[in-house]
């Protein structure tokens, strides 16, 4: 099988990398990088647990390929918080009571950080779409819902 | 089989060639080990599962024109094959013009899987679960292919010819899907019945399209399209021809609404059964037909 | 008792923050997958049975054992202990014959998952086909085949009845009063018969172990794991060894509900190691995997008559289960134990005949799920009892509140209730939700209906399941607290550092949980199940907590010349109310106290110990389930939903739901309603969507496309948590547990509902659209 060399930039570091063609991104991140913060729930784009943002968009990374990512930036949930400052999703995660196992919990903050980034304030209805991807088990979702209706608040505060 | 899928990827050559004359020549020429693939969500899970091992996965993203999506007011709306869903379903002019496929995009799965699936990609499965294909049958939607002969455009109708089958030949790579001018007032509904709420595959869909038109005897043509309750994503001519020839009225479309049931073939599997299936069939004709009757009227 | 130190500001009864939210929302928090454990480690598959019901004839291996990179081929011939937790009815590896679609047949481990899946291929397993057992009633005649011939020489847990010779591996009895005679005195009854189908936990992190033997044979395993304390001596027991040659680590847990309790594939992944000596093998299941090897919430075929006088006051039940207890019930037999001693509900009924039946069946192995039998029972009872006030004429909320047990009712095992709050529980309910007054659909296609059910739960455990705990400080004045309890996303770490920092006296901010579990440093945990842990080893942590204050007091007492009862901890400075001197914590935990005369110091490191094992529970009778004291206590509790039936496609929405619960005190208030939150949708979710398609003893929705749990978008618009509080009494602060209990009521409040809206009853959830349609359409609700 071939291996291919590929430059990919994660959470703002320039990586170069020799991947096999086989190689999902999601076991690039977790195997090669060590970035095990991505969750590996079903390995077949249903569950969410895997998602981070290709470009500035949320995608299933275990289904990319690591070879497809040459020359794209990605940002896993390591790369949420600034200087050690957390990223205002995060901190509201943490208020509201949107973690219980955690499994589930970096796939939601990266479809929630992407849903933030192109809608700023959105409404019941557009979180609960955003996020139909992310399956939890533990929460029963509401305090998610809350945690980025109180993201969206703070943003706008603070910009 | 599924008792022990792949917990990764089996092995495979990835491959990505510069043009697509390359691509089309290396498709062709690999023809039982070569496969084309632009999201790969359907793809990767096949394989995982171990359906499909080709030995060389070709990523047919990124040639020429295939990412851009384009609108002339005078030709229509060109959608490169590998434009993502969601870029799709955000486009201006998909969702001043063609807001039945924006609608038909957005309720596939999720956000994150719909920024790696295709229309194209939707198509060239041939699911007849595929969400999308009814909005574009009914929309008259023409593929460009580029094969081993060069560039030729094929029409969606008789494109399908069974449950994942088409008429698609080694070589062949899907380069856009072309959509002409809607005609004037043009309303459409893509109705889809899933296990959740949203984010499941389709057990019944249905799409429905109308726009007053001076050929028929009624003043309008309806479309409408079936989805997940045939070997392959069905349209119901018989719709269009009831509705074609007599006055408009409520009673007139719950009529032609049980057209659909008599036409259709679903099957009992894992999802829903055979029954339920035919009756939604109705029902969903009959909710879709109303309200895109009413938008005109409007 | 409750533990009251008139610390001025205890975190007890605080919504303080988790104390792993922070870990987990920047990616930080470690899971057993990621652990690194280097080039050493190698990748380990399961050969499987594809058959419900077969002999093994041969396994040949040697292709597999001659491929490069696979290091270790083991089989059930190189095993030969039983293992399991109630009942040891199960090898590592199957020896002479499968039971289920699954059943792991040979392990192997390889360098690579490419390797490993390879060798997979080149190992083939001969088999004999046998006539499988698919259903329970069935099972349990004579007629059917004999799955465990053994069963007569299984070590068996002294409360549970195996019937040799049968596939019956338990029988538990309820004979109270006369209920033969009592059915003529009955002026309403109601029978019927519900199937409920299996389902799953579905975690969303799969089952994972990774073992390592290492030279001298000890074992490590680490795991996502609820049980590592009860891993280690079932494991050791089974391989004949000591406990203390086996250690298990174990992290996070994401998600566990039941599953990762017990022992399922972690015994693989050992079994496997101890042939390769120093390497680590790591087993993770697929998702696939997943679902058809897992532990399953077994079905249930359950029988009800109940009957009631003229006024509604319940008279007689008699009430029969059959367990689908799948292949190895070695767990199972304890949730019809349960169920049999819970089957009156949450009621007063003199007369009560109840047979609960756990059967052997060619299914996957039931183990133990959020609630223990209690939703699958409470699924057909509680609509019984609607149905049977409907027959009487009475409003189904207030025949429960006639009928619900209160503070000393005389239970169905003749146990006397302990002081509770389900009486207002149903009140809150009832009046959150509207009762009585019918709302509006909110469009013509739609019907509107409400709907209420109780529950009740015990701990089901063994009468010395116990706790144990340590308290320790450092330099600074900081809280170590080692447990054996395990944080699977219920927030008990962080209830375990509020009710620390109570009994010590110190901030909550200054409290650690000795992370991750590892039973060769953390105190002993029976297993993170059952709800147990806030009232078992938060009474654990409270003593050991109180036992280094007494330690800390007992030395600034006796420097200061005061006694320790004129002495407090607050906010972490030792006061005393009579000198009103003061001492920060911090400078002396360690190094103790200097004695007068330069004469050396008093004191010392501070180590507080503790421990708690339940407060007596007495047998209960073979033949008439009756004793004193059946369990330790019950949670109680009411849930109440209105929802709409959508008459074009039978789909269900859960418009609001409302959950009352007694907890005895809320440690930590906002946690407490987060277990009410998420138990609602997980009940909601096995109510309107999940069941394992089994045909021919083969799951046929493997996966998440077609095994469909709740998603954000099936969530209710308004979910409201009411939080009672009628202290337990030998609860920390009065806490009893909440973390099952949200998950019970709801198939029937949701059954209740849907029959309030448009009139149909079904024998079992999933109430899918489908089924809801379909039923409409057969009974004339809707015309085709």
């Amino acid at each position: 099988m071939a291996f291919h060399k590929i430059n990919i930039t994660v959470n703002g570091d320039l990586e170069q990398v020799v991947v096999p063609s086989n190689m999902t991104l999601m076991r690039l991140l977790r195997e090669s990088l060590s970035l095990t913060g991505t969750k590996n729930g079903c390995s077949a784009g249903e569950c969410g647990a895997c998602t981070v943002l290709m470009n500035g968009e949320p995608v299933n990374s275990c289904m990319v390929l690591a070879v497809e990512c040459d020359g794209s930036s990605i940002i896993t949930v390591e790369g949420l918080a600034k200087d050690k400052r957390l990223d205002p999703i995060q901190e509201a995660m943490i208020q509201e009571g949107g973690v219980q196992c955690g499994f589930c919990t970096p796939g939601i903050l990266m479809s929630s950080r992407a849903l933030l980034d192109h809608n700023p304030n959105p409404n019941d209805e557009e979180i609960r779409q955003a996020l139909v991807g992310n399956l939890c088990r533990c929460t029963g979702y509401v305090r998610i819902f809350e945690s980025v209706k109180k993201a969206a608040k703070k943003q706008k505060i603070t910009t | 089989m599924s008792l022990n899928p792949h917990p990764a990827l089996p092995e495979f050559e990835y491959i990505r060639l510069a043009t697509l004359a390359e691509t089309s020549d290396f498709l062709a020429s690999h023809a039982n080990e070569a496969r084309p693939f632009m999201g790969g969500t359907d793809v990767f899970v096949r394989m995982r599962d171990g359906f499909l091992s080709p030995k060389f996965l070709v990523d047919v993203k990124n040639l020429n024109g295939t990412n851009d999506i384009h609108f002339d007011p005078k030709t229509g709306l060109t959608i490169g094959a590998a434009v993502n869903m969601n870029r799709v379903a955000a486009f201006p002019e998909v969702r001043r013009y063609y807001p039945v496929l924006a609608q038909a995009c957005q309720s596939v799965a999720s956000y994150q899987l719909r920024t790696r699936a295709t229309i194209a990609g939707n198509i060239c499965n041939a699911s007849p679960a595929g969400d999308t294909i009814g909005a574009c049958l009914v929309l008259d939607g023409v593929l460009h292919i580029h094969g081993t002969d060069g560039l030729r455009q094929e029409s969606l109708a008789n494109f399908f010819r069974g449950p994942g089958k088409t008429t698609l030949k080694p070589g062949d790579v899907v380069t856009a899907i072309h959509f002409s001018i809607p005609p004037e007032d043009c309303q459409g509904v893509y109705l889809k019945l899933g296990r959740n709420k949203l984010s499941d595959l389709s057990i019944v869909g249905v799409t429905a399209l109308a726009h007053p038109d001076s050929r028929f005897l009624s003043g309008y043509r309806f479309r409408l399209a079936l989805a997940s309750v045939a070997p392959i994503p069905l349209i119901v001519e018989a719709v269009e021809t009831s509705l074609g020839n007599q006055a408009i009225t409520l009673e007139a479309l719950r009529e032609a609404a049980g057209l659909p049931s008599e036409a259709c073939t679903p099957i009992d599997d894992v999802r829903s059964s055979a029954r339920y299936r035919k009756q939604m069939v109705k029902n969903l004709s009959t909710k879709a037909l109303t309200a895109v009757w009413v938008k005109l009227r409007k | 008792m409750v533990n009251d130190t008139q610390n001025i500001h205890s975190p007890v009864g605080e919504n303080t923050i988790r104390v792993d939210a922070r870990e987990k929302v920047t990616g930080a928090a470690i899971y057993a997958d990621d652990i690194q454990f280097g080039n050493s480690l190698l990748y380990a598959r399961i050969k499987r049975s594809p058959h419900p019901h077969a002999l093994i004839k041969n396994i040949n291996s040697e292709k597999a054992l001659a491929l490069p990179g696979v290091k270790a081929i083991v089989t059930g011939a190189d095993f030969s202990g039983h293992i399991g937790l109630y009942l040891k009815d199960r090898f590592f590896f199957c020896r002479d014959r499968v039971r289920y679609v699954g059943d792991p047949v040979v392990g192997l481990a390889a360098v690579s998952e490419e390797i490993a899946e390879k060798a997979l291929d080149l190992i083939d397993v001969e088999y004999e086909v046998l006539e499988p057992v698919l259903d329970p009633e069935y099972g349990a005649t004579p007629e059917a085949p004999l799955l465990h011939p053994d069963l007569g020489e299984y070590a068996v847990a002294n409360f549970i009845f195996p019937q040799p010779g049968t596939n019956i591996s338990n029988h538990f009895k309820i004979r109270k009063g006369d209920v033969e005679n009592t059915w003529s005195k009955c002026s309403a009854i109601v029978e019927r018969k519900y199937r409920i189908p299996h389902i799953q936990h579905v975690p969303i992190e799969p089952h994972i172990a990774v073992a390592k033997v290492d030279e001298s044979g000890d074992i490590t395993l680490w795991g996502s794991s609820q049980s590592p304390f009860a891993q280690r001596n079932l494991i050791a027991q089974s391989l004949g060894i000591s406990q203390s040659k086996m250690r298990v680590i174990a992290p996070y847990v994401g998600g566990g509900f039941g599953c990762k309790a017990g022992v399922s594939m972690e015994s693989l992944a050992v079994a496997i190691a101890t042939k390769v000596k120093g390497r680590p093998v790591k087993l993770l299941l697929t998702r696939e995997e997943e679902f058809h090897t897992a532990f399953v919430r077994q079905g249930l075929v359950a029988y009800f008559k109940i009957g009631c006088d003229e006024k509604g006051q319940l008279l007689a039940m008699e009430n029969t289960f059959y367990w689908d207890g799948g292949a190895y019930t070695e767990y199972g037999v304890n949730i019809t134990r349960a169920s049999g001693y819970s089957s009156s509900g949450p009621y007063v009924v003199p007369n009560v005949k109840t047979d609960s039946y756990c059967i052997y069946t060619n299914h996957p192995v039931g183990g133990a799920m959020r609630g223990f039998g209690m939703p699958e029972m409470h699924a057909g009872l509680e609509q019984c009892i609607d149905e049977l006030a409907l027959k009487i004429g009475m409003d189904a909320v207030e025949f429960r509140k006639l009928n619900c047990l209160k503070t000393g009712s005389i239970l169905v095992t003749g146990s006397k209730m302990h002081a509770t709050g389900l009486p207002e529980c149903i009140k809150k309910a009832a009046e959150a939700i509207g009762w009585g007054k019918k709302s509006p659909p909110s469009a013509p296609n739609k019907r509107s209906g409400k709907g209420l059910a109780l529950m009740w739960k015990a701990p089901a455990m063994p009468p010395n399941a116990g706790s144990s705990a340590w308290v320790e400080l450092a330099e600074d004045g900081t809280v170590n607290v080692g447990v054996g309890g395990q944080e699977i996303g219920q927030g008990v770490f962080t209830v375990a550092a509020q009710m620390a920092a109570s009994a010590l006296g110190v901030p909550f901010e200054s409290v650690r949980i000795a992370t991750p579990v590892d039973t060769r440093y953390s105190p002993y945990e029976w297993q993170t199940v059952a709800s147990r842990l806030t009232w078992s080893m938060g009474n654990a942590i409270s003593n050991a907590a109180k036992d280094a204050r007494r330690q800390i007091l007992d030395t600034v007492a006796e420097a200061w010349g005061e006694t320790p009862e004129d002495l407090n901890i607050v906010n972490g400075v030792v006061i005393s109310f009579k000198s009103e001197k003061e001492i920060p914590l911090k400078n002396l935990v360690i190094y103790g106290l200097p004695k007068a005369g330069d004469k050396g110091w008093r004191g010392g490191p501070v180590v507080g110990r503790g421990n708690f094992m339940p407060t007596f529970v007495t047998g209960l009778d073979p033949e008439t389930g009756q004793g004193e004291r059946a369990v330790v206590h019950y949670t109680t509790g009411a849930q109440a939903v209105e929802l709409e039936v959508d008459l074009e496609t039978g789909r269900v929405d859960i418009l609001k739901c409302v959950s009352a619960f007694d907890v005895g005190k809320a440690i930590n208030p906002e946690l407490v309603r987060a277990q009410m939150e998420g138990g609602f949708i997980q009940g909601m979710s096995s109510a309107l969507f999940e069941s394992i398609q089994l045909k021919n003893g083969i799951m046929q929705n493997p996966s998440f496309v077609d095994y469909r749990i709740a998603t954000s978008s099936d969530v209710p618009i308004e979910m409201q948590s009411i939080i009672v509080e009628v202290p337990q009494e030998d609860g920390p602060w009065g806490a009893r547990g909440i973390g099952e209990h949200s998950m019970v009521p709801t198939i029937p409040a949701i059954a209740n509902a849907i029959y309030d809206a448009v009139g149909v009853r079904f024998d079992g959830p999933p109430f899918t659209a489908e089924k809801v349609y379909l039923a409409m359409l057969d009974t004339g609700i809707v015309k085709g």
